[in-house]
């Protein structure tokens, strides 16, 4: 996957710089609050169900302040990436029981045609296993910052 | 096919591509120790579905990521051929299975 098609799933809208959210469930609900108001969503509780039931299966919090929650719903068309930024954290059941600082929520739809969804999850956990981009990442103030810590992966 | 084994075998194919991603994810270092209750689950709709119906769907597996498709305006939604009319206006009584003459996958019709 390249840069372009990687940070095409990405839209200033869905940049969320400081979260009010304490817990994770109220990170979650605030994040797709934020995305339904941007893609007009009508049923916006789907998509929050969809992603607890994941959470169940074992929390996205990979460590190290970031949480990369995510699935499928039949509810959006294509494929996007919301990114948000709690200051002062919060707890998400992490694998190193860190609070979460950043948040990468991904949702797809059921059936796509060209199979990004992976191979994207995957390029993005790489970019956030070098500390330097995470360290960026705490900082990073605005969509075209993100976009620009983003491309120093590729 | 009756709907019921119809909706088990189109349940089980949810289950199996959300494992199969489970497990695609587990190698990126995700936390997915709820993979097992899914696996289960998988288990309990096995037991459900008649065993050649089960073997056929398992056969097509290899091949396809979906091995049931539904049919859209007379189109297999798999491979996107036209299907021959024969198929296509079917009546409510129990026929075994309907495939699609192309790529041989299930079909089902979204009613
Ligand atoms: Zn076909």
């Amino acid at each position: 996957m390249d840069f372009q098609e990687f940070t095409s799933y990405f839209h200033p809208n869905l940049f969320i710089t400081e979260l009010k959210a304490e817990t994770k469930d109220e990170a979650l609900e605030e994040i797709v609050g934020v995305l339904s108001e941007h893609k007009g969503l009508k049923d916006k509780w789907l998509i929050l169900e969809m992603l607890k039931r994941r959470e169940n299966l074992g929390s996205t919090g990979i460590g190290h302040g970031i949480a990369i929650p995510h699935g499928r719903s039949l509810s959006i068309k294509e494929m996007f990436v919301a990114f948000a930024r709690s200051v002062d954290g919060i707890p998400y059941d992490s694998i190193d029981d860190e609070p979460v600082h950043l948040i990468f929520m991904i949702v797809a739809p059921p059936h796509e045609h060209n199979q990004n969804y992976l191979p994207f999850l995957g390029k993005l956990v790489e970019i956030l296993k070098e500390e330097g981009n995470r360290e960026q990442l705490a900082k990073c103030e605005n969509f075209d910052q993100l976009i620009d810590i983003l491309a120093g992966g590729f | 096919m009756d709907e019921k084994q119809l909706r088990c075998l189109v349940a089980l194919q949810d289950i199996d591509i959300m494992i199969q991603e489970t497990e695609g994810e587990q190698k990126l270092g995700f936390k997915t120790e709820g993979i097992n209750k899914l696996k289960a689950t998988r288990e309990e709709l096995t037991e459900k579905i008649e065993k050649p119906l089960f073997r056929r769907y398992e056969l097509l597996r290899q091949h396809y990521k979906r091995a049931v498709v539904p049919v859209q305006d007379n189109t297999c939604l798999g491979c996107f051929v036209k299907l021959p009319t024969s198929l296509t206006t079917r009546g409510k009584e129990n026929i075994e299975v309907y495939t699609c003459e192309n790529c041989g996958r299930i079909l089902y019709w979204l009613d």
